[in-house]
């Protein structure tokens, strides 16, 4: 499986600025810390072994292997992933109006996991301003807490380490493409000489094109605002090419092209756009304010759907064809991009092979990739 | 106790020998190797009637006792070779004023920095200041030659050096002690006279160039005194093959060389006890009794070189010779000799055939100590404070992710260069210059540089030296931070008592002055924790990086586990829970012996697990918070 140790996580990922702060490696042990958006190691580690590297979404990401694994399905260059529906979803009356941000159905899945007894907590990225703090909720206020966009990369699985280690779960876990992705090599990499499966029960991905690097985030929004004025931020759908930044004396515009700068190589990499490896994914609905597109990808994912929406926590519409072509064709738009980006650094290779890579895909993927043949 | 023949150490003969000269005022600052002269006298004083005192730094020690001699009152003051350097400013216009009551001053040098961060010499500055300088060679002769020393001093007038090195100081030999006087005098500084009036008058070195003729005149009265001075002998026969010139400890090496030798009746042996200025007569009649010189001495050839210009000046009556020392690499210039050393080089001047340590005696040596002895580190104590100062200053740093490094500086938190204090400190030079060092790195913000600075200091040490730097630090905006690792007591010498202590060195109750005080008053921004709160100590250590804008400083407060005043106990009984402990498997990886390594923590190989070693732990509890697992458990003892 090409699993590694610590060392080499720093040589592959650290050193060539792959490291996208998911915190995967973040309080498993105690050497992998979060700190200011980076993660760093605070002492050496010798293990020829790790978690830390085996479960480390940028690099041994064999893609080929991970579908087999989980979907039993070949990793394909088309689509989004394997999936039952694609609907319009929104914040039912359950969940209080003006506490969410856009179609707020992200809290409303999680307050209905939750009331459900399907999880005992979340794991969700909360923070105010530009500070993204990994948190386990229990309760709903805690979840409606939490609620809101971040738009750099937060060390959030941290949290689910430290849920995990004292003893914490079955959990929902709120995750961006890099971090269930993350929670996927999981799945197929067990660990078994540190106990049973994990405590996640349920992965809610969300969608995502690219993050910001937090620290130079801060450092430009600093030569605008003050930092602690900041509330929350957006990014509106297109054509609006700008990241609003709501503040307490008011509100900011920044163009998309103006931060472009800012965004990890990680991303750049990253071939998955709608949280493929998640049990649903949400993401936002352009040309329809308020609303949701919501992907559900497997049995479980229907069945609190369709609880959700029982109770009162969700409303669901039908998702028009149109968009989901739409949609479909931006998902393989970053995934042809960002593996070709891959390959191009050196970055992909196949399964099987000794030379450690970034991301792994079939010998077939590969060629079509190397082609530029791709979607 | 006196006249009867008692082993002493260096030391403790030079203690004797300053008592038995009717010493009043002593004054020093601790450095290995000369801190028990101070310590000592410190111990005689009540008995005796002596003023002692440890000062804040040499120079002021060497001020302290100037005082007593220009009242009248023999003094002495003793440091480490770089005290000296500490010192040598007022040394330089005090041996311009001259002073009155005998004054000596002992410097003890560490050839191979045994205790030390060089190997300086500090015999140069009798040459450079044009004071008189005396090296004992054994402990008889360290107390005689002290005892001698004061009376030096009062007939020429001027301060009287004196140099010991570690294997004199700190190691003992054969002392027959004499009478020590009662003490008697009233001690008073008489100013009335004229400027020129040395007896009576005010006391500078001031006009420089008539003080400076009289101090020269002082000087060449000294020679004379030192061309029959008893210090000096001759022994061996009277045309030997090669003269060996030696002075100090030296000279027993060359004695055990050339008894192992067997070359006595070959090479006749000139120990000196007057190094400088070297009287010449003395010098050539023993120049004369051959063609070949070999200059014995340690470290730098302060003896050969004057031995080589006096040979040039007397050219025209001795002829020329051939010399042998360490210009020439027959006697290395770092490091202590000893008598291999010196045999080796006797050896092959003679042309004798004679291996010092032969080739299987170095083979079967490393085949066996190996199993003989354990390959150590040099460690910080189990339950040293410094080590957790150090591990939460690493993740700090670690945490912060900009390169940022440490600023060393003297003290036993020197060792955190090596492994022990993780190799956080990335420069290391002298007493202060960890504080001024970062100064100067947090200014070069505005060259591009980016990674945070930090400096640390003892408590002693900040006293010492570190108190300008950091006001150079306030005063310049440099965005640096001072770690003040306060463990209460100059522990790295001895506990002897500083600035910050109740208690001066005779005992008596005096003001502690406190560090945190001085901090805020200069303006600096003071945080004050305990360093075994790893958690708040991490934070407090992030918040200094984070606040690039001025000089801040943080007090990591913890008593020294050996200090006095912990009397021995252990705060804790500590424990390891072998079911909840990971060992070597992912999620710890022997965190605890591997990475933290104190001594108090053992690996057991076979369990997999760890273990606390009972009678090595000083139940200090640190370890309860670096376990990940919580499998180190801490219990208030009873």
């Amino acid at each position: 499986m090409n699993t590694r140790g610590p060392r080499q996580l720093l040589a592959e990922v650290q050193q060539p600025g792959l490291c996208i702060g998911c915190g995967s490696c973040v309080e498993l042990c105690p050497y992998f810390r979060s700190h200011g958006g980076k993660t760093v190691m605070l002492h050496d580690c010798d293990l020829p072994e790790g978690r830390c590297h085996a479960w480390c979404p940028k690099t041994e990401l064999d893609l080929e292997n991970l579908a087999q694994e989980l979907w039993g399905a070949p990793y394909s260059s088309r689509g989004m992933g394997p999936h039952l529906a694609v609907v319009a979803a929104k914040a039912g009356p359950r969940l209080e109006a003006g506490s969410y941000q856009a179609g707020g159905t992200v809290s409303a899945l999680v307050c209905a996991a939750l009331e459900q007894g399907l999880v005992q907590g979340a794991i969700l990225t909360g923070g105010r301003g530009l500070d993204t703090a990994p948190t386990l909720a229990t309760t709903l206020e805690e979840v409606t807490a939490c609620a809101g966009s971040k738009f750099t990369a937060a060390p959030t699985l941290a949290a689910l380490n430290r849920a995990q280690a004292q003893g914490c779960g079955p959990l929902a876990v709120v995750a961006t493409p890099c971090q269930a992705t993350a929670l996927a090599q999981r799945r197929a990499k067990p660990w078994p000489q540190r106990g049973a499966a994990g405590p996640v029960e349920l992965v809610i991905g969300l969608f995502c094109n690219w993050s910001l690097d937090p620290q130079g985030l801060a450092s430009f929004l600093a030569q605008r605002v003050e930092l602690d004025s900041i509330r929350s931020m957006d990014i509106p759908p297109p054509p609006a090419g700008v990241l609003q930044v709501q503040t307490t004396d008011g509100s900011l515009e920044i163009p998309l092209d103006d931060i472009r700068d800012l965004i990890p190589t990680a991303c750049a990499i990253c071939p998955d756009m709608t949280s493929e490896w998640a049990d649903l994914s949400v993401g936002m609905y352009e040309g329809r304010p308020g609303w949701n597109t919501l992907v559900v990808r497997n049995e479980k994912a229907r069945a609190l759907t369709e609880a959700a929406v029982e109770a009162g926590w969700l409303v669901v519409e039908e998702f028009p064809q149109a968009n989901k072509e739409h949609l479909v064709f931006a998902a393989q738009g970053k995934r042809s991009r960002n593996l070709g980006a891959a390959l191009a650094q050196g970055l992909l290779g196949v399964s099987g092979e000794e030379q450690p890579k970034a991301l792994r895909v079939s010998p077939e993927l590969y060629q079509v990739v190397e082609s530029g043949e791709v979607a | 106790m006196q006249g009867q023949r008692r082993t002493m150490m260096g030391n403790q003969a030079i203690t004797q020998g300053a008592l038995e000269a009717g010493v009043r005022v002593a004054a020093g600052y601790p450095g290995t190797p000369s801190s028990e002269i101070i310590q000592n006298l410190a111990g005689a004083a009540d008995e005796h009637g002596l003023y002692v005192e440890w000062s804040i730094n040499e120079k002021v020690s060497l001020e302290v006792a100037a005082a007593a001699s220009l009242a009248g009152l023999r003094s002495l003051c003793a440091m480490k070779q770089n005290g000296v350097n500490v010192a040598s400013d007022f040394l330089l216009h005090l041996a311009g004023s001259g002073i009155r009551a005998g004054m000596v001053l002992v410097h003890c040098d560490d050839p191979g920095a045994l205790s030390s961060v060089n190997e300086g010499e500090s015999r140069h500055f009798a040459r450079m200041l044009e004071l008189p300088q005396l090296e004992p060679s054994d402990f008889q002769e360290a107390k005689d030659m002290t005892k001698w020393a004061f009376e030096l001093s009062e007939e020429i007038g001027n301060v009287v050096m004196l140099r010991s090195v570690t294997r004199l100081s700190h190691a003992s030999g054969g002392v027959v002690p004499g009478p020590i006087p009662q003490a008697q005098g009233k001690a008073r500084f008489d100013h009335h006279g004229t400027l020129l009036d040395k007896g009576h008058g005010p006391v500078s070195s001031s006009p420089v160039t008539y003080k400076h003729r009289l101090q020269q005149e002082k000087l060449a009265r000294a020679v004379e005194l030192f061309e029959d001075s008893p210090f000096n002998s001759y022994v061996g026969p009277e045309a030997p093959e090669l003269l060996v010139i030696t002075s100090s400890i030296c000279n027993l090496y060359v004695k055990e060389a050339l008894a192992l030798l067997g070359a006595a009746d070959r090479v006749g042996v000139l120990k000196l006890g007057t190094t400088w200025p070297l009287p010449p007569k003395l010098l050539q009649r023993n120049l004369e009794r051959c063609g070949q010189v070999l200059v014995v001495e340690e470290v730098i050839p302060f003896l050969e070189e004057n031995v080589k210009i006096a040979a040039a000046e007397m050219a025209g009556e001795i002829g020329a010779k051939r010399f042998f020392g360490k210009r020439d690499g027959t006697i290395p210039a770092q490091g202590e000799l000893n008598p291999d050393i010196v045999l080796g080089a006797l050896a092959s001047i003679l042309d004798i055939a004679y291996q010092a340590r032969p080739e299987e005696y170095d083979r079967l040596a490393q085949e066996l100590s190996p199993q003989a002895t354990q390959d150590r580190e040099l460690a910080f104590c189990p339950g040293c404070p410094h080590r957790a100062s150090f591990w939460s200053l690493k993740e700090a740093l670690a945490l912060d992710a900009r390169d940022g490094f440490i600023c060393g500086d003297i003290g036993c938190y020197s060792l955190a260069m090596r492994p022990t204090g993780f190799g956080m400190l990335k420069t290391l030079h002298a007493m202060g210059s960890g504080a001024g060092m970062a100064s100067g790195f947090g200014q070069l913000g505005r060259f591009g540089m980016d990674q945070p600075v930090m400096a640390v200091s003892g408590d002693s040490t900040f006293y010492h030296a570190v108190i300008p730097a950091l006001i150079n630090a306030v005063h310049q905006k440099s965005p640096m931070s001072l770690v003040v690792l306060d463990n209460s007591g100059t522990a790295m010498t001895g506990f002897q008592p500083h600035p910050g202590t109740e208690a001066n060195a005779l005992g008596q109750s005096v003001p502690p002055v406190d560090i945190e005080a001085i901090c805020r008053s200069l303006g600096a921004e003071v945080t004050v924790c305990d360093p075994f709160d790893l958690e708040a100590t991490q934070a407090a250590a992030l918040a200094l990086l984070a606040d690039q804008a001025t000089a801040k400083v943080l007090i990591l407060r913890q008593l020294c586990a050996l200090s006095p005043q912990r009397k021995g106990a252990k705060p804790y009984e500590m424990r390891v829970d072998p079911e909840k402990c990971l060992g070597d498997q992912c999620g710890c990886n022997r965190l605890c012996t591997r990475v933290f390594g104190c001594p108090g923590l053992a690996w057991e190989k076979q369990s997999g697990k760890a273990r606390i070693d009972e009678v090595i732990c000083a139940g200090c509890g640190v370890c309860a918070s670096v376990c990940p697992q919580g499998a180190i458990i801490k219990s208030e003892r009873a």
